[in-house]
C-alpha cells in the first residue's frame, strides 16, 4: 500500500457523550458521533457513500446508521472485531476509494460497553470453548478475561526484560495526567499517584484496575476520503502516510508462543510504507487496553530497545513535553474506551493543532502514529501527518 | 492426586473431532500430544492439520503419566471470571513448558501452591483431577524434594 502515501485523509472526527450508563442504544450513540464527525468535516450526510463499523455483537449495523442519517449508501460493512479494527477499516475504505467504488466513508464504533456487554467480566464459557482457538485448553482453567490472557504474556515479557510493576505504573500515571487536562475524559478530576497505584490490589496479576481500560458507553466516528475530495471539506485534513492494516501472529495456537506479538510484524511494513522512522514521530496513540500492552508496543514499534522500555516510560517520555507524548487525551485507561477509535480521534486532533494555546497541545507536532492491538495475534497501525 | 467431586461447577473441557484423543488420554491420566508425521512438529493445542506446515498427516504420541515441566509464565487471578472459581481464589493459571518436549507448553492451574512461592522457572509436575465420573482434568503441582 506504499502508493497511497498522502493521497487519502481523515477529514472528520466526532464522538458521543461517554458514561457508565447511557440510558440509550448504540444506534443513538452512533448517530451522535456521526453527526459530530460530519459537522466537523463540513459535509452533509448524503456526501457519505460508505459506512463501516466493527463490533462484537454489541452495536447497531451500518445500514441502520445510514438509514437514520437519511442516507441511501452505496456500501455498508459490519465486521466482527475489537482493537486494530479502526486501522483495518480505514485501510478497507482507502482501498474502495482507490478502486473507484466509493468517495467518502464514515467508520464508527458504538457500544454500551459499560451498561451493556462488558468485555472485562469475561465471556460465556461454552461459547468460548468452541469459538476461541484451543478454547478447551484455556477455559477449564478459569481463564476467560482479557486481563488473564494478556497477563500471561505480560508476566513472561516482564521477567525477560526487567519491566516492573512500577514501570507499568508510569504508563498509567502519564495517561491519567493527560486525562486531567481533558475535561471530557471519564477520569478527569481523578488523578493517580504512584503510591495509590502500587497500593491498589491486582485483579489479574500483573494488572490492577488502573492497568485496565475503562469500559464505557460511547460512540465514535471517523470520516475518510481522498486528498482531492478533502479540499471540499471545511476541516484541516490529516493525511495518511502509511498503514499496515492486518498481520496475524505466525501461530494459529498462540498460547504456545507468547513471546511474539503481531505488532512485531506490523512495525516494519508500516515504517516502510510511510517512509519515516520512529525518530520522526512527534505524537502517538498506542493501543492501551492494558498498561503492559503499551510497553510491548513501544518495543515493537522501535521507540525503545528491548530491555529499555521501563526506563523510557519512567523518564516521563509518554507525557506531553516528553520524547513521545502518548495517548494525550488520557487513552483507554482514563479517557474512554471504544476499542481504539477514541485514540485515533485524538491523534487527528493533535495533528490539526485543535488544542493550540492550551496545555493539551503537543507543540508543533507534524507526524503521529496510531496503533491497534486486537490481542497478541492481530495488530494494525497508521502514520499520519498534517 | 485424585479426588472425586459430586457437583463440579467449572467448565468441563469440550471434546471435539480434533482434540478428543488428548482429553480421552487425560481421562485415563495420560498425556497424548499431536505430532506431524511430515515436519515432526508438535501441535498443542491439537488441530485438524499441522499448524506449522499444514500437513494432514498427523498422529498421536503417548507420553505416559510422569510429566515434568517448568513454569514458563503465569497469572494470579483474584476474581472469578467463570463459574466454579469463586470458592478457590486466588487462582493460579500457568503455562507449563514440558521438560522432555520444551517446544510444547500446556496451560493449567498450579494446585497446592502458595502465591509467594510461585516463580517463572519453578519445577512442576503434571497431575490429574477427576472432575466427573468419567472425566479428568490435567493440572500441575509444585515438585517437592
Amino acid at each position: 500500500m506504499g502508493t497511497i502515501k498522502d493521497r487519502y485523509a481523515i477529514v472528520g472526527v466526532g464522538e458521543s457523550e461517554r458514561s457508565r450508563k447511557s440510558g440509550t442504544t448504540p444506534l443513538h450513540l452512533a448517530l451522535d458521533a456521526a453527526h459530530a464527525a460530519i459537522k466537523d468535516a463540513g459535509l452533509k450526510p448524503t456526501d457519505i457513500d460508505g459506512f463501516m463499523n466493527y463490533n462484537e455483537g454489541d452495536s447497531c449495523t451500518s445500514h441502520q446508521l445510514a438509514t437514520y442519517l437519511g442516507v441511501r449508501p452505496k456500501y455498508v460493512k459490519d465486521i466482527q472485531g475489537g482493537g486494530a479494527s479502526t486501522e483495518m477499516l480505514i485501510a478497507d475504505a482507502v482501498a474502495l476509494i482507490e478502486a473507484g467504488q466509493l468517495n467518502t466513508v464514515l467508520i464508527y464504533r458504538s457500544m454500551n460497553g459499560s451498561s451493556g456487554t462488558r468485555v472485562g467480566r469475561g465471556y460465556d464459557p461454552d461459547m468460548l470453548q468452541g469459538a476461541l482457538s484451543g478454547g478447551s485448553f484455556v477455559i477449564p482453567y478459569g481463564s476467560a478475561s482479557p486481563s488473564q490472557w494478556f497477563g500471561m504474556y505480560a508476566t513472561r515479557h516482564m521477567h525477560e526484560t526487567g519491566i516492573t510493576k512500577e514501570h507499568l505504573g508510569h504508563v498509567c500515571l502519564s495517561f491519567y495526567e493527560h486525562a486531567q487536562r481533558n475535561p471530557k475524559a471519564f477520569l478527569h478530576g481523578k488523578p493517580l499517584t504512584m503510591e495509590n497505584y502500587l497500593a491498589t490490589p491486582d485483579i489479574s496479576s500483573p494488572f490492577n484496575i488502573h492497568d485496565s481500560c475503562l469500559e464505557l458507553d460511547e460512540g465514535n466516528a471517523i470520516i475518510v476520503t481522498s486528498a482531492e475530495k478533502a479540499k471540499d471539506c471545511t476541516s484541516k485534513p490529516v493525511y495518511i502516510m502509511g498503514m499496515a492494516a492486518r498481520q496475524c501472529h505466525p501461530h494459529a495456537h498462540y498460547w504456545n508462543d507468547i513471546d511474539q506479538v503481531a505488532s512485531d510484524y506490523v512495525a516494519e511494513e508500516l515504517y516502510e510504507n510511510a517512509g519515516v522512522t520512529p525518530d520522526d514521530i512527534d505524537v502517538a496513540s498506542i493501543y492501551d487496553c492494558f498498561s503492559w500492552v503499551v510497553m510491548r508496543q513501544l518495543e515493537a514499534y522501535g521507540f525503545a530497545k528491548r530491555g529499555e522500555v521501563g526506563d523510557f516510560v519512567a523518564e516521563g517520555n509518554l507525557k506531553i513535553g516528553g520524547k513521545l507524548p502518548t495517548n494525550t487525551a488520557g487513552g483507554m485507561l482514563s479517557e474512554g474506551y471504544t476499542h481504539g477509535m477514541n485514540n485515533a480521534i485524538e491523534i487527528v486532533r493533535q495533528l490539526r493543532h485543535d488544542y493550540e494555546g492550551t496545555d493539551r497541545q503537543v507543540e508543533d507536532c507534524k507526524i503521529g502514529i496510531c496503533t491497534g492491538w486486537a490481542g497478541p495475534d492481530i495488530a494494525g497501525a497508521m502514520i499520519l501527518r498534517n | 492426586m485424585t479426588q472425586a467431586t459430586t457437583a463440579y461447577q467449572k467448565p468441563i473441557p469440550l471434546k471435539d473431532i480434533d482434540n478428543a484423543p488428548y482429553w480421552d488420554a487425560a481421562d485415563q491420566h495420560q498425556l497424548a500430544l499431536q505430532k506431524c508425521d511430515d515436519c515432526h512438529a508438535y501441535s498443542q493445542p491439537p488441530g485438524p492439520t499441522c499448524a506449522k506446515c499444514g500437513s494432514g498427516n498427523v498422529s498421536w504420541e503417548q507420553l505416559g503419566d510422569d510429566i515434568k515441566a517448568t513454569v514458563y509464565s503465569y497469572v494470579v487471578s483474584y476474581r472469578p471470571f467463570l463459574p466454579g472459581f469463586q470458592d478457590e481464589l486466588p487462582t493460579i493459571i500457568a503455562l507449563a513448558q514440558l521438560d522432555n518436549v520444551p517446544e510444547v507448553k500446556i496451560m493449567g492451574n498450579i494446585l497446592n501452591c502458595q502465591e509467594k512461592d510461585l516463580e517463572i522457572g519453578m519445577p512442576i509436575q503434571m497431575t490429574w483431577v477427576d472432575i466427573t465420573e468419567d472425566r479428568a482434568l490435567l493440572q500441575w503441582i509444585p515438585v517437592t524434594n
